[in-house]
């Protein structure tokens, strides 16, 4: 039922690191939820099933604790029920977990052969009777993936997560996405190996779509926490890319390059739950001063919460990938692993690679540009709304629950090399080399395993770094440097907060270049003062997004599910016997669909069953009209 | 070792030197009497001797960014490949880590310039996160063409390789590489086709934008940051595009590395005074085209090499 083997433990560990600081912070966030009986009772179970998540060692185990946890986030969601926006974000959660479920469900029901109460090691066997692996695979990716929310299967995470209470997104988003990439690297170790090459290509190519769709869309966001949310589908991409080039790596039989990207992907799992917790709890602290997610209603918040401000900082750093953040480690192992793509004899593979640096890249830039948008406008300048200039910092309980994260990202950066060690530790049982002696052959520096590959060493930078600037402070010490202080140079007007640039303005230049994907709706009013096109009173500028994915794939399923579901009703017609010769087609195409996966395919009983299909449909359902 | 510290010492007191040559041959070619060389050490003294007037709207981020802006910049200038074969170098580092340090030192001075509620920092801030967004890819995969080329992502280590064993049949994918970087060059220090460090008219400005709240000391530190800025784009460029003049005695290799360091700035004046600056969304043009000839580099490199 349970097991406590190396992959188990590690994600334990990474539970107590996430959660730990957040029951801190939820705790001092308890005055802001209005049922508090409600909230807390789903808060725990939520926490002990991605325990029993992770420790599950059957099928019927895991599902029930994975439907467990999508059940209690769903109630959590809805725990400012009255809000507006929430109740269909938590439709839309509800609908897209168990879209997922289902594909997890039929994967364990085909893996282990309808008994579901075998262990997880035994179930490989059966998969590898089974003579469609790549369904398997799409299974996991169609089940896990949408949980994890990456594209085209994320649009419930810009919305869900916003709306739940900010302690419960610091947690689905840090936490629980994690779950879900848990049990893909579970599924993919231990039960449906060895991989095709395919598959690594696939999950590469997922990745960096998701990763640059994720932070193209963050930045063109106003909403605090749906910016934080996108970001999560930016980094589960990042992830992706690392968990793909583990798998091309390892079907090309390059095991130490395998090994170093699984191990890089487990990273920057570990870094981003610790980071993107930390940003949710302090975006959280904002929110709960200010009461409002429009980031253009914040401003100067950093005079009135510094240790917020600083706690977002940290987390902004990190999370753009600079160093000598944890980010930045992680993302330079996964950018390392694409370096040891040199060494892969296909050229066609080879030539390929190279655009899966160029999205990741790209994603790091833009991601530098979303969060001096996300801390600058927020936290600097004048506050631009009431609500802002009455903030003050939080209680000792949040501050508490935010400085602890601080923590575990510290300790992610400095003791990288430890880590590293770790999570080789708990990848060797499945089959992966022990590379640790490779890559972290001393305790401050991390070594690349490709062949052209460098060394970057975080105590070494965080010291030259903190070396630097204690001279350059020193000298100004020592020059004496006098300071006076004046209003900013307006030419000529007061400085006031209307004069500021906005988030909007902000990322202009960005989404004008990438409008074609954006397409915004543009509401311009000014009211000019007597015919001068120059010369107004007053101005509106407000710019909309809708997001692409959702607007085509899933408002054209929408339409399409529409027209066949009228398309039915208008062969059912109420009448009895056609909805009866409709059911009973329904089951006959089932029983044949299962027949043609499940056992033995040939041409000639596929096309005996089109026909009988065929012909009972227009007998029974279609009939003679007319 | 002491002619590591020499030759950081070196490059620490000769950064203003080339923006100040720069200028000067610049003024020189347009007919105007050259202003001297030393104009970047005159600017630096006087304003050490300023008082540092900060706004009223600011906060504590413009005290803390100068000196962001400035350590990550003075790190990697003791991360660079040495000019001479033999010298010691800091061989823990590579140049991922380098570009990282680059942008940190970008990050927070993006920051800088929203701290003042001023909207001439936000209009510069805003477009110094537009080019540095599309400049990041381009240099990633120049550095991954140097480090197929080089065998090594180590720059110190790499350019000793590249100048014991010159990849001469790489030469096609070398040259490109060596076009990216020199547009990145450009744009990673705000010269002409990007931005024009020269004015301070709204419609043109982007660093200058951002510093113009800033002044005295903080001033000074901004401004050597942009000075040595320079100096570590230009000296990467030359030690991994000029590799050769390195196996001479130290005093002599320093000699002709600040000669082309003075090449590169040559060149980067004849640039500016021959093109007009792009409209900023003719920018995205110039940095395709840095990520078009890097993935040709590589690409070149693949299908001749492999």
């Amino acid at each position: 039922m349970f097991t406590f083997d190396t992959l188990s433990l590690l994600f334990v560990l990474f539970l107590a690191l996430g959660v730990v600081p957040n029951i801190f912070y939820a705790w001092g966030y308890m005055d802001h939820i209005e049922r508090k009986g409600h909230f807390l009772v789903h808060y725990l179970s939520f926490i002990l099933s991605m325990l029993g998540v992770v420790l599950s060692n059957t099928p019927l185990a895991f599902l029930f604790f994975w439907e467990i946890m999508s059940l209690t986030s769903w109630q959590l969601i809805l725990a400012n029920a009255h809000e507006k926006g929430t109740l269909p974000a938590a439709r839309l959660y509800f609908f897209m977990t168990h879209f997922g479920f289902v594909f997890i469900l039929l994967f364990f029901l085909i893996t282990s052969d309808g008994n579901l109460s075998l262990s997880f090691s035994e179930l490989h066997a059966i998969a590898a009777h089974f003579p469609y692996p790549t369904l398997l695979f799409f299974l996991l990716v169609l089940g896990f993936l949408s949980k994890a929310g990456v594209v085209p299967m994320h649009v419930w995470l810009p919305y869900a997560h916003p709306a739940a209470p900010s302690a419960v997104s610091a947690l689905m988003s840090g936490v629980m996405l994690k779950i879900a990439l848990y049990g893909f690297l579970r599924m993919l170790l231990e039960v449906l190996y060895p991989w095709h090459l395919e598959w690594g290509v696939v999950v590469l190519i997922i990745g960096a779509i998701s990763s640059l769709i994720g932070v193209l869309y963050a930045l063109s966001e106003h909403d605090m926490k749906a910016l934080l949310a996108n970001h999560s589908i930016e980094n589960i991409g990042i992830i992706l890319i690392a968990f793909g080039m583990g798998m091309i790596f390892g079907s090309l039989h390059l095991p130490l390059l395998s090994a170093f990207a699984f191990i890089a992907g487990l990273y920057h799992i570990f870094n981003h739950m610790s980071f993107k917790s930390l940003l949710f709890m302090s975006a959280g602290a904002v929110l709960h001063q200010t009461h409002t997610k429009n980031i253009e209603k914040y401003g100067s918040l950093i005079k009135t919460m510094p240790i917020t401000a600083a706690n977002f900082l940290f987390a902004a750093v990190s999370i753009s990938a600079l160093p000598p953040t944890n980010g930045f480690l992680s993302e330079w192992m996964i950018f390392q692993s694409l370096l040891g793509s040199s060494s892969i004899s296909d050229i066609i593979l080879k030539i390929s690679i190279p655009f899966t640096v160029f999205a990741l890249a790209l994603t790091g830039g833009l991601a530098i540009a979303c969060f001096v948008k996300a801390f600058g406008i927020t936290f600097l300048g004048l506050h631009r709304s009431h609500n802002a200039k009455h903030a003050h910092e939080v209680n000792r309980l949040m501050q508490i629950g935010m400085l602890s994260m601080a923590a575990v990202v510290l300790a992610l950066m400095l003791f990288a090399p430890l880590f590293l060690h770790l999570f080789d530790d708990a990848l060797v049982p499945f089959g992966l080399s022990d590379i640790t002696g490779r890559i972290t052959p001393t305790f401050w520096s991390i070594h690349s395993i490709a062949h052209n590959g460098g060394v970057v060493s975080p105590l070494f930078l965080t010291f030259a770094l903190a070396v630097v600037v204690f001279a350059l402070d020193y000298a100004a010490k020592l020059l004496g440097v006098r300071s006076r202080s004046h209003r900013t140079w307006a030419c000529g007007y007061r400085t006031n907060a209307k004069m500021q640039y906005t988030a909007t303005g902000f990322a202009g230049p960005i989404r004008r270049f990438f409008a074609w994907l954006y397409r915004p709706e543009v509401h311009f009013h000014k009211k000019t003062v007597a015919g001068h096109t120059t010369k107004f009173t007053s101005a509106l500028y407000d710019v909309h997004i809708k997001p692409l994915f959702e607007a085509s794939l899933y408002e054209g399923t929408k339409k399409a599910l529409n027209v066949i579901s009228y398309w039915v009703y208008r062969l059912g017609h109420f009448e009895q016997v056609r909805y009866g010769a409709i059911i009973f087609n329904l089951m006959l195409s089932v029983l044949f669909g299962y027949r043609i996966i499940a056992h033995h395919f040939s041409w000639a009983t596929l096309v005996l069953e089109a026909v009988i299909l065929i012909a009972s449909i227009k007998i029974l359902v279609i009939g003679d009209k007319e | 070792m002491i002619a590591y510290i020499l030759w950081i010492a070196v490059m620490v007191l000769t950064a203003p030197l080339f923006l100040s040559l720069i200028k000067m041959i610049k003024m020189w070619l347009l007919f105007k009497k050259p202003l001297s060389p030393l104009q970047g050490y005159r600017d630096f003294s006087k304003l050490l001797s300023k008082e540092v007037l900060i706004s009223q709207e600011a906060s504590a981020i413009t005290h803390i960014a100068p000196y962001m802006v400035l350590a990550p910049l003075v790190v990697v200038l003791f991360l660079l490949p040495p000019p001479s074969a033999k010298s010691f170098f800091i061989s823990f580092t590579d140049a991922f880590t380098l570009t990282g340090l680059v942008a940190l030192s970008s990050f927070f001075l993006m920051l800088l310039g929203l701290d003042s509620a001023s909207s001439f920092g936000g209009i510069g801030s805003s477009r110094e996160a537009f080019i540095s967004a599309l400049v990041e890819p381009a240099m990633i995969l120049v550095i991954f063409a140097l480090s197929l080329m080089a065998k090594n992502l180590g720059v110190a280590q790499a350019t000793i390789n590249l100048a014991h064993h010159f990849p001469i049949e790489h030469l096609a994918s070398f040259a490109f590489a060596g076009i990216a970087f020199f547009i990145l060059l450009i744009a990673e220090n705000g010269r002409i086709p990007v931005d024009n460090p020269e004015t301070h008219l709204e419609l043109t400005m982007v660093h200058e934008a951002m510093i113009l709240d800033i002044s005295g000391w903080y001033l000074a530190l901004v401004e050597s940051a942009a000075a040595i800025k320079f100096m570590i784009f230009a000296s990467l460029f030359v030690s991994f595009f000029m590799p050769f003049g390195m196996d001479a005695p130290f005093l002599v290799a320093l000699l002709i590395f600040l000669l082309k360091v003075a090449f590169v700035a040559i060149l980067v004046a004849l640039i500016e005074v021959n093109t007009a600056k792009l409209r900023l969304f003719k920018v995205p043009n110039l940095l395709g085209l840095a990520i078009i000839f890097a993935f040709l580099s590589l690409i070149s490199y693949y299908i001749l090499g492999a």
